[in-house]
């Protein structure tokens, strides 16, 4: 590599488009936001230096406590993800005949705008006369508040999340399916390894790497939902909803970017503790596969 | 392995492979079918003659032409400028030794660890004090650099070997000539992946427009689409034939763009 000559400054000059949309979007825009959490709201009046008083009020609002918890719920979708996604990807993988084949309709959700997926799922769980409560019905059971009640508008969003989530989910676990070599799976086979004895023992700890990575996209994207719960239960009080739509509602509906800001601060705190956990999973990993 | 699996975990598996499929494309059919019935029938009956009246309706009251204009610019100049300009910076992340060279790559990867939403507050008042609120600039720029697609490229040049860019250098090619002449051709595939999750990802955007643009003209689809809520009291059908009218460009786009979706674009990702 260093064999090659090129000027001093030329890796600069590349990479400074780059440096400069990301500094200026991620870096400045940090830095501010955590300036702004120590002002009043100053949509009006200009910066008016408070120092943590807006965290206080953050930390002891009820409000934003129920968000938090509905947040972490949230984080429910994740398993299921996984689940669906790392069987989607076992059919596509199995070898069986057309199951390569199925990976373009299971593509189509990732595909869909959220805003247009989120109106589709409107209709399958309107609370009157949609699919899902019809069905209820029929079976003599009392029709759910999908739109409207904590859980259920959680589980509405969620079930968006999925749907929309396990296509993309399902390719990461093929390209990491594809590093298990199909001769190591038969040789095992003949060997007289049962399918689930070749699955616990050569297939999983291959893809491990995978899962993991799936359980960290996938979990922060939940703590970050936003356009899910926006579109699909909208206008449902906040309670009945995430963090992020509640920063919204403070930064936008009410215009206080202050409380806003302290409140995006701590949610980046609990996505930071999550990459953590993540970066842990992922050494334990390694080193076991060391062994 | 194939020849061997019994009867019934093969009948097993393609019953769970046909649920899937009615899982991925049951919603939008039926979203489909609701917008495609005549106006004033039962909401949910699918039984009546289709037609593209609601689709006329929602065309026309409204007003998606510029949304799907602005929608088109937008996803294609994100796509264009988030391929440039992570190709640029992933060369010489990717091929010469310098001295920032680590500092830069723990910037781009701490960079992704900001939550947008998180920052969504002083982008915007930073985007209105340069004037761009309510531009089609102010949706195009911020987000459209991501560490996702720098890394990925930078995983492609990597793989490039140095040979062919001494050979060059000794032809007296310069650093540009190089990256356009031999990595981005060679790096083909990566671009195009790179590029059709960038089409995606931009024409399904939500919240960042909504929270810069203003008018009516300005919206991309989603926006536009969101706005419609509640908007057609005579008929509400119109509404979701304005939600079909968003989906269908990005599905022909990915019918036709679908061969770029490959997995082993992924091992790269799994492995950094």
């Amino acid at each position: 590599m260093s064999s090659l000559r090129h000027k001093a400054a030329t890796p600069y000059l590349f990479l400074l488009p780059a440096l400069a949309v990301r500094g200026v979007v991620y870096v400045y825009s940090m830095g501010r936001v955590v300036y702004l959490t120590m002002t009043r709201d100053t949509t009006f009046v200009g910066p008016d230096f408070i120092g943590l008083d807006n965290y206080a009020t953050v930390l002891s609002s009820g409000q934003f406590w129920i968000c938090v918890a509905n947040s972490f719920a949230y984080l429910l979708v994740t398993p299921v993800l996984i689940a669906v996604s790392l069987g989607a990807a076992l059919l596509v993988d199995s070898g069986l005949r057309g199951a390569n084949t199925l990976r373009l309709p299971l593509f189509i959700p990732v595909v869909t705008p959220t805003i247009v997926a989120a109106v589709a799922w409107r209709l399958v769980f309107a609370e009157d006369e949609g699919l899902v409560n019809s069905g209820l019905r029929a079976l003599g059971f009392d029709g759910i508040r999908w739109l409207t009640e904590r859980p259920w508008t959680l589980v509405t969003a969620m079930t968006v999340t999925l749907w929309k989530g396990f296509g993309f989910y399902m390719m990461v676990f093929v390209a990491g399916l594809l590093a298990v070599p199909r001769e190591l799976r038969e040789a095992a086979m003949i060997d007289g390894a049962s399918r689930l004895g070749v699955f616990r023992l050569v297939v999983l700890p291959a893809i491990w790497p995978s899962i993991i990575l799936v359980f960290l996209i996938s979990s922060i994207s939940a703590l970050k939902v936003f356009d899910e719960l926006f579109v699909t239960v909208k206008g449902v009080p906040i309670e009945h909803q995430t963090i992020v739509p509640l920063v919204y509602e403070y930064a936008f509906g009410r215009g206080n970017f202050g409380i806003a800001s302290a409140m995006g601060i701590v949610l980046f705190v609990i996505i930071l503790a999550f990459s953590m956990v993540h970066l842990r999973l992922a050494r334990k990993g390694e080193q076991e596969a060391a062994r | 392995m194939s020849e061997q699996r019994p009867m019934a975990l093969a009948v097993f598996m393609y019953a769970m492979s046909a649920m899937l499929v009615l899982l991925a494309v049951g919603p939008a059919i039926w979203l489909v079918l609701i917008a495609l019935q005549p106006p004033g029938t039962d909401m949910m009956s699918v039984t009546g003659k289709p037609t593209l009246q609601n689709f006329q309706g929602a065309w026309e009251q409204g007003k998606l032409g510029w949304p799907l204009i602005n929608s088109v610019l937008v996803t294609f100049g994100r796509a264009a400028l988030n391929v440039v300009i992570a190709a640029l910076a992933a060369y010489p992340l990717a091929k010469m030794t310098f001295k920032a060279r680590e500092t830069a790559l723990l910037l781009i990867l701490a960079t992704m660890m900001i939550p947008e939403q998180v920052i969504v507050v002083p982008m915007f008042t930073t985007i209105v004090g340069m004037g761009l609120y309510d531009t089609l600039l102010a949706v195009l720029i911020p987000f459209s650099v991501s560490a996702f697609g720098i890394f990925l490229c930078r995983q492609a040049f990597m793989a490039i070997p140095e040979s062919l860019e001494e050979a060059a250098r000794i032809d007296g090619a310069t650093s540009l000539q190089i990256w356009w002449r031999i990595m981005l051709p060679l790096a083909a595939p990566t671009l195009a992946t790179l590029a059709l999750f960038s089409v995606i990802g931009a024409w399904s955007e939500l919240f960042w427009p909504l929270v810069v643009l203003q008018s009516k003209n300005n919206f991309t689809l989603p926006v536009a689409v969101n706005e419609l809520i509640g908007q057609f009291a005579t008929n509400p059908r119109n509404y979701y034939a304005a939600a079909v009218l968003a989906l269908i460009p990005i599905m022909v786009g990915f019918v036709l763009m679908q061969r770029w979706l490959r997995p082993g674009m992924f091992a790269g990702a799994v492995k950094g």
